[in-house]
């Protein structure tokens, strides 16, 4: 009875932290502020894809930010170019455009793995790169595309900072539904199951290729959202925001944070994100002060930090053997 | 035409192969991608060019540029690679920190030479070239060529009939078998680590003067990227396959120079 006591004072403590999420618009009135947080919240959505392809599935990818482009690009176009495109469609068709070129990406690789794979995904991101930056009618190749609208869903814009913090945190709670619920399914014991050895997952009747295919496909899924929600809020595609440096940050958050831990996604991005613009006031120092970062939290857990005997599950034992003293 | 590009490719190709031996050095025996390895060679590349300013000799220049990098590659294997090693960390992790020492070079880089583009030359290859018909070679190109395949010979060598090279090769084995054997894992590893990067100062020399310039960002684009991309199409582990791949990488490249859509941009 006592577990379930504590269970379910846990649940609440969590319901209690989003709700009083939810007023920090309310109560941050600068900009800037409010702009971090959804900057933390987008990148937590990709953070969280890369999870599900290298952190369940045990494949190395370099290439997620072209997903991301994919669908950025694709919203863009769609809303400026055809002019009363729904914006839920466009939304959801940047999921699936990047879904699909995902799946494509999963069935060539079907016989590739380990450092191979890698070296594919980022090909795959240089093409996707210089497509955008050359395929000048479609794209508006080094210019971009400007005036991409917010996001207006059922006749509501949200078209603010604050409205659009709302916005994201919407999308973050529903992927983070979606993908916790997936990795729960056999999908994602399966993916499990490859990860932790491909030949004991084949003989267990679980077809390898095929669910390569679909890991590739789910996870760009959610980068193709994370990366249409990240044009509707700048409101400007441009091609040189995805780099194989950016791909390697995104790849950064969900390693730094754990690998198989989703709450550790969200972390790692927060991380990452807020851990560069508090040190803008030593612009020069920028880069040293990630580094050191990136190192010492490697050292200190090298699964990441709420990963398997991460941080946090030191301090779980922590906690335990004092109790345990008394 | 196809010849003079043959005979460029063959030379940039030879300048990339030296660079990615370093590389694969490290990546053959602990599987593991070292993204620190062009910018903790740019480190190398920049105090040879400083030693240079002042008038030294270049040899001595070169000794110290491939000193310091063996020096920062022993401190960065002994702080931010050996402790994930022995925690018996996935092999994504050092990953990451080599990435954070990537960052820190760079930084350090940009803060004592700054990030502009400074002219680049050893002082040590004369400038002049042979026109054999209609084909131009320049001396550099020799020299560059030669410098190359004589320390590639030479690893192997090493590789092949030294002790330590048999140690090297043993840990590639299997590391729990090798430190049976007694060989000493940690100390063969890290000097594993201070030749990959002494290698690699020399590679981003010769690339600094074939190119004639040098700033903060030989290391990545033109160092760990190209550096991985040759070992993991070459063969991980195998220096024939790599350096192969790489004079055919530099074959390719000046020969798709005139139908790329632009010239390749600079980062």
């Amino acid at each position: 009875m006592k577990s379930d006591n504590k269970a379910d004072m846990k649940k609440l403590a969590l319901f209690a932290f989003l709700v009083l999420f939810l007023a920090i618009p309310q109560v941050v009135h600068n900009t800037y502020m409010l702009k971090v947080i959804i900057n933390v919240m987008l990148y937590s959505i990709i953070a969280l894809s890369v999870n599900l392809i290298v952190g369940f599935c045990g494949l190395l990818d370099f290439g997620r930010s072209a997903f991301a482009g994919l669908g950025t690009y694709f919203l863009a176009i769609t809303l400026t170019r055809y002019g009363n495109f729904p914006f839920f469609l466009a939304f959801f068709g940047a999921g699936l455009f990047s879904a699909s070129v995902g799946w494509l990406l999963g069935m060539l690789c079907q016989k590739t793995a380990f450092d191979y794979l890698t070296l594919i995904t980022l090909g795959v991101n240089e093409i996707v790169r210089v497509i955008l930056l050359n395929w000048q009618s479609a794209t508006g190749g080094a210019i971009g595309i400007m005036g991409v609208p917010s996001p207006n869903l059922f006749g509501f814009h949200f078209d603010t900072h604050r409205r659009f913090f709302y916005f994201a945190y919407a999308l973050l709670a529903i992927c983070y539904i979606l993908i916790r619920r997936l990795t729960r399914s056999h999908y994602g014991r399966a993916f499990e199951a490859i990860r932790d050895d491909a030949i004991a997952a084949s003989y267990s009747a679980i077809n390898v290729p095929k669910y390569k295919a679909l890991c590739f496909s789910f996870a760009s899924f959610f980068t193709g959202i994370a990366g249409a929600a990240m044009v509707s809020y700048t409101n400007y595609a441009s091609p040189y925001n995805f780099t194989i440096d950016e791909s390697l940050i995104m790849m950064q958050m969900a390693i730094l944070g754990g690998l198989g831990s989703l709450p550790g996604c969200i972390l790692g991005a927060a991380i990452l994100i807020i851990a560069p613009e508090i040190s803008r006031t030593i612009y020069d120092y920028r880069l040293l002060v990630m580094g050191i970062l990136m190192v010492i939290l490697m050292v200190f857990a090298p699964n990441g930090i709420l990963g398997k005997n991460g941080v946090g599950e030191r301090m779980v034992d922590i906690v335990r053997i004092r109790r345990a003293e008394k | 035409m196809l010849v003079q590009i043959l005979i460029n490719g063959l030379s940039v190709g030879s300048v990339y192969a030296l660079i990615a031996i370093g590389y694969n050095l490290v990546y053959g025996i602990l599987e593991q991608l070292n993204f620190a390895h062009g910018d903790v060679y740019t480190v190398g590349c920049f105090v040879t060019f400083s030693s240079l300013m002042i008038g030294w000799n270049p040899l001595i220049c070169i000794a110290l540029g491939m000193a310091t990098g063996f020096a920062i590659n022993l401190g960065v294997e002994r702080f931010a690679y050996r402790p994930l090693r022995t925690k018996g960390a996935n092999r994504i992790a050092p990953t990451i920190s080599a990435v954070g020492v990537a960052y820190i070079m760079r930084n350090v880089v940009q803060l004592v030479w700054g990030p502009q583009t400074f002219m680049f030359d050893l002082g040590l290859f004369q400038k002049n070239s042979l026109h054999v018909g209609n084909t131009i070679i320049g001396m550099l190109q020799i020299y560059i060529f030669i410098i190359a395949v004589s320390l590639m010979l030479l690893l192997n060598v090493i590789l092949k009939k030294t002790k330590m090279g048999q140690a090297i090769i043993a840990i590639s084995q299997s590391i729990p078998t090798a430190a049976l054997m007694g060989v000493q894992v940690n100390r063969v590893i890290a000097l594993v680590y201070g030749l990959g990067a002494a290698l690699g100062v020399i590679g981003g020399l010769l690339f600094c003067s074939y190119y004639e310039f040098i700033f903060m960002g030989i290391g990545f684009m033109f160092g760990t990227m190209k550096a991985w991309q040759a070992t993991i199409i070459g063969g991980i582990g195998s220096l024939k396959g790599q350096s192969s791949e790489r004079l055919l990488w530099g074959l390719a490249r000046p020969l798709f120079r005139p139908i790329s859509l632009r010239p390749t941009r600079m980062r």
